[in-house]
């Protein structure tokens, strides 16, 4: 029901306040082809990967995390 | 607790200090409960601890209360749930005797054919079954959720739940400590509530645990999170440390007659006995084979109950009072009787023994109560007390595995033959343990039973189930305590838009005017002369700081860098997919930062989406989200100019506030933003002004208006100016997946820009034929009101080629109008032979209504 999600403002919080913005993979703002792989072409391992979260219901910040999608586990 | 009487089927029943609801209706003579779930057998009490659903009644017109947990009251209405034309007396009981008719799974294979027999099967079955009806007059009560976040919960309040509260309170931490029940209520008077009573006190003098009782621990989350509830709030506690107390109910035995009113586990029996001074039967019967069990039969001999005969182990014989026989490592055969327990069945020695009584009272091993750590496998969680004990294997040899879903031994025989042969797909087949149980009665019960018929290489993973949540039925009223209340998000002009008699609906979060009158009315002066509209809900956002043109550059597709101060200009805002997602009006500020209006429902979005890509980008911006601090009032038509001109301080002339340019002014002494927008296709002013200033601004366009006849305005009205000009709502008119191409809205996009959000996506797609476009119709017959065609399929001879996104009968054309999506067919977006219902479909460019724009520039 809740996952905790550090938030780097306000501590760790109930995922409910909080937007899921996708995996994080590194963005080059001029190279057409990576960005195109980028957004069409995720990875979708199972395990851990970089994300990134949106402190929608507090803060308003945007920040990274660790997260092993098949477990849950953050850091 | 002032003794009275309560209400029972038409009957009062006297209630008498300390009475349960169970007890004072078993005083009165009721034996039968309740009926069973499909063969209608009686049902009568027998745990006594509030777990198994045979003493289920409705309790004022609240169905599946427990009544041997709840404490009686002066007043209260009892009924009992199933039954035609009652429990007492049940008709529907004549399914028991056509069980090989209704095997297991029987709603799967039986009423499938024919077809069209099921509606009216299913209308007959869902009458049947259930346990009570729900009221339906009854208004939703209102609680509370919270949260509580501590280091250690100890689930459940006895003996070894107090000492683990205790010993982690001195270890420094803080402590939740619930329990289902107020503590040490369940227990009988005795040197075992004494004990808890003390370690209570302790309990108690410690700051550092929290109590909640009459708060049910239902589910474990990951988290880890733990959910209780209680009859009016939902609290989910989240700890580091889960310590489980729960203990165990006494074992459920699966053998014939198990199921008869008069069959009872120790502690119900004892309890009615000991605590309620109500003898269970007046010839009794005990099996007792725990130490526990010895002590149960001492409570009832004690409280003057007959009991004949007590079936122990060797080793417990002399523990058995004179007055009773002791019969030796006995086995318990099978009860017998019609409607209740006449007899007993015990082998002795190899001899059958049949023993007349009017109650069986079984004590014969415990069932750990541990579905919360079977939930949460991976969380911290540690189990104490009984509840960790390893708990005893039931005999499984005929009678009911399951009560609450009436499954029999004979059905999960068949079940097995049919191959269901693990205790998780049994469970699922027969449904045993999904009842109101939840498990805790016929969990083990069909453990054992697969367990017995596995081989030893699969018995393990033959007979372990799963847990899920909820482990004690909870009302769904009380899970929806964790739903927030909805927020209503109301301009400052609410009360003034209330005076004047407009009809408010929801819009995008907000509660706003759809029409103050008649839309027609109101279209025609905005048309004509002029409207006034709040349009406070817009998004409105200042983005500042040195990173900010770079910022607005790649976030919108259009070309802004040559955007100069005092201009504004229509913008997208696409996905990195190349969707669109959203749009609104960028004017550029004489500092170098920008003012973003955007579309009321979308405000949020934008403002994470700025934000995540000033985040991305690494760039330098301030960005303020202002929508709750500005509000916005639309002024609208050709006299527009004429109505606000006396009031303000500075030029509005078309040279001084041309299209699509924006400037500071003050307008009855209000401090405004004046953007020049053209939305419903008119002359058009939005100004934007401290929030707090809104009636007052209001009130004197209206005054000024007078002149011109000027109206306030609902979207009502608005959907058909805007239909007029072609204009579209993202969230209304455009698909998940539409990209600028599909939606005509190319000209916001400039694919020279280097970079722009969605820009790689946008090339890639450019190189593919568009599947389809969202489209102008212009309709001929069809309904009066156009607005009915919105959502309709759109058909080229029988084919569905696309769906009508937004419909209005147009004044202004005299015909109704609309959008829609429109499919291609070989190549082509069809253009001819469009039909929506009853109506004849031209494709029609837009806009509609003045297609030169010259009344919006004017």
């Amino acid at each position: 029901m809740t996952l905790r999600i550090p938030c780097p403002n306000c501590g760790p919080r109930p995922h409910t306040e909080f937007m899921f913005g996708g995996q994080e993979r590194p963005h080059t703002a001029n190279d057409a082809g990576a960005d195109f792989a980028r957004v069409f072409l995720p990875d979708n391992d199972p395990g851990s990967a970089r994300e990134r979260w949106f402190h929608a219901l507090g803060c308003r910040t945007w920040f990274e995390l660790t997260r092993d999608a098949s477990t849950n586990r953050i850091g | 607790m002032t003794p009275g009487s309560l209400r029972f089927e038409g009957r009062e029943i006297p209630i008498e200090v300390g009475d349960t609801v169970a007890s004072a209706l078993f005083r009165a003579g009721v034996r039968t409960f309740s009926r069973s779930l499909k063969s209608r057998r009686r049902r009568g009490l027998y745990c006594g601890t509030g777990e198994c659903p045979n003493c289920m009644v409705t309790v004022d017109d609240v169905p599946g209360v427990r009544s041997c947990v709840t404490p009686a009251g002066p007043g209260m209405r009892v009924e009992r749930g199933r039954g035609w034309p009652s429990a007492e007396h049940d008709l529907l009981h004549v399914t028991d005797l056509m069980h090989p008719l209704m095997p297991v799974g029987f709603y799967m294979k039986t009423f499938v054919r024919p077809r069209f027999a099921w509606p009216v099967a299913e209308r007959v079955i869902r009458r049947a079954t259930g346990s009570g009806r729900l009221p339906e007059d009854r208004e939703p009560t209102r609680g509370t959720s919270r949260h509580l976040h501590v280091d250690t919960i100890v689930v459940g309040a006895g003996a070894s739940g107090l000492s683990a509260a205790l010993e982690a309170a001195s270890a420094g931490e803080r402590v939740l400590l619930c329990d289902a029940f107020p503590i040490g209520s369940q227990v009988p008077p005795g040197p075992a509530r004494d004990a808890i009573r003390a370690l209570e006190a302790r309990v108690r003098a410690e700051p550092a645990i929290g109590i909640l009782d009459r708060h049910a621990a239902v589910g474990v989350y990951d988290g880890p999170t733990v959910a209780l509830a209680s009859g009016d709030e939902l609290v989910q506690a989240h700890p580091r440390r889960i310590v489980l107390a729960t203990g165990a109910t006494e074992m459920h035995e699966a053998f014939p007659g198990n199921d008869l009113p008069g069959v009872w586990l120790g502690r119900a029996a004892s309890r009615m006995a000991g605590l309620h001074g109500v003898q269970p039967g007046r010839r009794v019967v005990v099996v007792a084979s725990t130490d526990e069990g010895l002590e149960h039969l001492r409570t009832l001999v004690a409280a003057g109950v007959n009991v004949t005969t007590a079936v122990v182990p060797a080793a417990f014989v002399d523990e058995v009072p004179s007055t009773a026989e002791a019969i030796a490592d006995g086995e318990l055969v099978s009860a017998r009787g019609r409607g209740r327990v006449r007899s007993v069945i015990v082998r002795e020695r190899g001899q059958e023994r049949r023993l007349g009584c009017e109650a069986l009272v079984l004590s014969t091993g415990l069932a750990p109560r541990d579905e919360l750590a079977r939930m949460a496998p991976d969380e911290p969680v540690e189990v104490v007390g009984d509840a960790a004990s390893a708990g005893t294997v039931p005999r499984v040899t005929g009678g009911y595995l399951c009560l609450c879903e009436d499954v029999s031994g004979r059905d999960a025989e068949q079940a097995w033959a049919e191959g269901f042969r693990s205790a998780e797909i049994l469970k699922r087949y027969t449904t045993s343990t999904m009842g109101p149980c939840r498990g805790a009665m016929c969990g083990r019960a069909l453990t054992a039973f697969a367990s017995a018929r596995s081989s030893e290489a699969d018995r393990e993973s033959a007979s372990r189930t799963t847990a899920r949540p909820p482990s004690r039925p909870v009302a769904l009223e009380t899970l929806a305590r964790s739903v927030h209340e909805v927020i209503e998000k109301r301009t400052s002009l609410h009360e003034t838009h209330l005076g004047a008699g407009a009809r408010l609906g929801w819009s995008g979060g907000w509660k706003r005017p759809f029409a103050y009158g008649d839309p027609r009315e109101e279209y025609a002066a905005v048309r004509e002369r002029a409207g006034l509209m709040d349009v406070g809900t817009l998004g409105t956002f200042l983005i500042a700081g040195r990173d900010a043109p770079a910022l607005v550059d790649r976030v919108f597709p259009g070309r802004v860098a040559d955007l100069g101060p005092g201009r504004s200009r229509y913008v997208l805002a696409l996905d990195e997919a190349g969707y669109v997602a959203d749009d609104g009006v960028l004017c550029a500020l004489e500092d170098g930062s920008y003012l973003l209006t955007s579309t009321s429902g979308g405000a949020e979005r934008m403002d994470a989406r700025l934000r995540e890509w000033t985040h991305r980008l690494g760039l330098h911006v301030h960005l303020l989200d202002r929508t709750s601090e500005l509000g916005a009032i639309l002024v609208a038509g050709p006299s527009a100019r004429e109505l606000l001109e006396p009031l303000a301080d500075d030029p509005l002339d078309p040279a001084s506030l041309p299209y699509a340019a924006h400037r500071e002014v003050a307008v009855a002494g209000v401090p405004c933003t004046a953007i020049r927008t053209g939305f419903v296709g008119e002359l058009g002013f939005e100004l934007h002004h401290p929030r707090s200033r809104g009636p007052a601004l209001w009130s004197a366009l209206m005054d000024a208006g007078e002149p011109v006849d000027v109206r306030p305005f609902g979207l009502d009205a608005l959907e058909i100016l805007r239909l007029e000009k072609g204009h579209l709502y993202i969230g209304q008119d455009a698909l998940p997946d539409d990209t600028p191409a599909k939606l005509g809205l190319d000209r916001a996009v400039d694919m020279t820009k280097d970079w722009f959000v969605g820009k790689a996506a946008l090339e890639r797609l450019a190189a593919i034929p568009l599947g389809r476009r969202l489209t102008g119709l212009a309709f001929d017959g069809g309904p009066p009101d156009g607005s009915e065609l919105r959502g309709m399929p759109v058909m080229v001879g029988d084919d569905l080629v696309g769906r009508v996104t937004s419909a209005a009968s147009s004044p202004a054309l005299g015909r109704s109008i609309g959008l829609a999506w429109v499919r291609a067919i070989d190549g082509q977006i069809p253009a001819e032979g469009l039909r929506v219902g009853d109506a004849v479909a031209t494709v029609a460019p837009t806009p509609f209504y003045d297609p030169g724009g010259e009344r919006l520039r004017g």
